[in-house]
C-alpha cells in the first residue's frame, strides 16, 4: 500500500459524496410544509384579532354603561353625597325601622337584651355609610360641614330608634328608651372619632392624589382604582375594571 | 420549477421528493449527526421556496439548490459558533500516512469520520474538498484567516486519515477474528 497523496485522498471523498443520497425521515416534508403554510394563513388572524378587539370594546362599554346606570341606586344606599342631603338619612330610617321592630317584643321582657342588637345594628350601618365620606373628604366640603353631617347622621338613628320604640311600645317604661339611648350614645361618638383622624390626613403621597382624582371621576362604590394610603407607602388596594376586579372587597 | 415559483404546493413537494435525499447527503457532511442534518435540510428547503424567485436560470437548478443548502449549513454553523464560543481543537497527529484500500470504504464510512471531526475542521474540509471553495473564500465566509483555513484543512485530513486507518484495522480485525 502506497502512502496516499492529499489529492487522491480528497478525490476519494469527492467521488464518494458526488451522488450520495440519504433518504430523509418521512415526516420531514410535513414539517417543512407547516413552516411554509403560515404565510398564507396569516391573513385570517387579522380578522380574528379585529373581531376580538370589537368584542372586548363592546363588553367593556356595556359593563361601564350598566354600572353608570345602576350608579344612582348605589348612591342612595351606600354613598353619601358631599352636601347635607336629606336623602342620606332616609334609607337609614327605613333600614333601622325594619330591623328595629324585630327586637321590640323582647324589649318588653328584657331591656338589656334589646339594647344590644340595636347597638350592633347601628354600628354597622353608620360605619358603612361613613366609608364613602372618607373617600370624598379631600374633595371640597369644609370640615365643619362634614362634621355636621356626621352628627346628623349619628343622631338620626338614635332618634329613629327612640321614636320607634316609643311608638311601638308606648307602655314601656322610660328606662327602656333610656337604655336604648345609652346603647347608642357612645356609638355616635365613636363614629365621629373614627372618621376624624382620617379626614385630616389630606394628601400625603401619590396614592392619595390618585384616589382624589379617581374619586372625582368615578362615582361608583367600587372605584376604578383605589390606593391604600393608611401607611406611608401607598399601595394599590382595589382595581376595578368592569367585570374584572382585583383587590379586597371592601375595607372594613 | 415554474410551479414552485408560483408557490404551488404540489410542485414544491415534487421538487422536495426529487432532491431531498441528495441534499440530505450534503447536509450530513456538514452536520454532527442526522438530526442536525435534517434541521438544516428543513431550513434549506424553506429558504429555497422563499428565494426561488431569485433563481435566474444560470447554472443547473440542482446546483442552485445545493448552493442554498450549503450556505444554510454554513450559516447554521456560524450561529452555533455564536452560541457555544468554545471550539475544541482536536490534537493533530502527524500521520504515518499508510495507504488505504479504497474499495472497502463506502460513503457511509466516510460520512461517519467526517461527522466525527470538530466543527471547524469539518467545515473547512467540506468546503474545500467537496464544494471546491478556495481558501480565500473559506476564510471570508467563516471569518478566519486564510492560513487558518489551510492549517485546519491539513489537520482535518490528518485526523480523517487516522480515523480511516483505525476503522480499516477494526474491519480487518473483525474479518480475521
Amino acid at each position: 500500500m502506497q502512502p496516499i497523496q492529499d489529492k487522491d485522498f480528497d478525490q476519494l471523498f469527492k467521488d464518494r459524496f458526488e451522488d450520495a443520497e440519504i433518504t430523509p425521515s418521512r415526516d420531514l416534508w410535513s414539517s417543512i410544509e407547516s413552516e411554509i403554510e403560515p404565510k398564507k394563513k396569516r391573513i385570517i388572524p387579522v380578522y380574528w384579532l379585529s373581531a376580538a378587539a370589537v368584542l372586548i370594546i363592546a363588553t367593556v362599554g356595556i359593563s361601564i354603561y350598566q354600572q353608570q346606570k345602576s350608579g344612582p341606586k348605589q348612591y342612595a344606599n351606600n354613598v353619601l353625597p358631599k352636601g347635607q342631603n336629606p336623602v342620606i338619612v332616609e334609607p337609614q330610617t327605613k333600614d333601622t325601622l325594619v330591623s328595629g321592630i324585630a327586637p321590640i317584643k323582647d324589649v318588653v321582657k328584657t331591656l338589656p337584651v334589646d339594647a344590644k342588637p340595636i347597638t350592633t345594628l347601628a354600628k354597622t350601618k353608620v360605619k358603612d355609610n361613613v366609608k364613602p365620606i372618607e373617600n370624598q373628604k379631600v374633595i371640597s366640603a369644609p370640615d365643619i360641614q362634614k362634621q355636621e353631617t356626621m352628627i346628623a347622621k349619628a343622631e338620626a338613628p338614635k332618634k329613629d330608634i327612640k321614636t320607634k320604640i316609643e311608638e311601638a311600645v308606648f307602655q314601656t317604661k322610660e328606662e327602656s328608651v333610656l337604655a336604648a339611648n345609652n346603647g347608642n350614645e357612645p356609638l355616635a361618638d365613636e363614629v365621629i372619632d373614627n372618621s376624624y383622624p382620617i379626614e385630616r390626613k389630606g394628601i400625603r403621597n401619590v396614592g392619595d392624589v390618585v384616589n382624589l382624582i379617581v374619586n372625582t371621576m368615578d362615582k361608583r362604590k367600587d372605584k376604578l382604582i383605589q390606593f391604600r394610603t393608611d401607611d406611608d407607602d401607598s399601595s394599590i388596594s382595589v382595581v376595578n375594571i368592569g367585570p374584572f376586579r382585583i383587590g379586597k372587597k371592601n375595607r372594613k | 420549477m415554474e410551479g414552485c415559483k408560483a408557490g404551488d404546493r404540489k410542485m414544491q413537494e415534487l421538487l422536495y421528493r426529487q432532491t431531498s435525499s441528495k441534499m440530505l447527503a450534503v447536509c450530513m457532511r456538514y452536520a454532527k449527526d442526522r438530526m442536525e442534518a435534517e434541521d438544516v435540510l428543513q431550513m434549506g428547503y424553506i429558504k429555497i421556496f422563499q428565494k426561488i424567485q431569485e433563481y435566474r436560470g444560470d447554472g443547473s437548478f440542482e446546483g442552485w439548490i445545493r448552493r442554498v443548502m450549503v450556505n444554510t449549513a454554513i450559516e447554521s454553523y456560524r450561529k452555533s459558533l455564536r452560541n457555544l464560543k468554545v471550539v475544541e481543537i482536536d490534537e493533530a497527529y502527524e500521520q504515518p500516512s499508510t495507504g488505504f484500500d479504497f474499495g472497502t470504504l463506502g460513503m457511509q464510512d466516510l460520512m461517519k469520520v467526517i461527522q466525527k471531526l470538530a466543527d471547524g475542521y469539518r467545515m473547512v474540509f467540506n468546503m474545500y474538498v467537496i464544494e471546491g471553495y478556495s481558501h480565500k473564500e473559506i476564510a471570508e465566509t467563516l471569518g478566519i484567516s486564510e492560513g487558518a483555513s489551510k492549517s485546519q484543512l491539513s489537520r482535518a485530513r490528518a485526523i480523517l486519515k487516522e480515523e480511516i486507518t483505525k476503522m480499516e484495522g477494526f474491519g480487518y480485525a473483525t474479518y480475521t477474528g
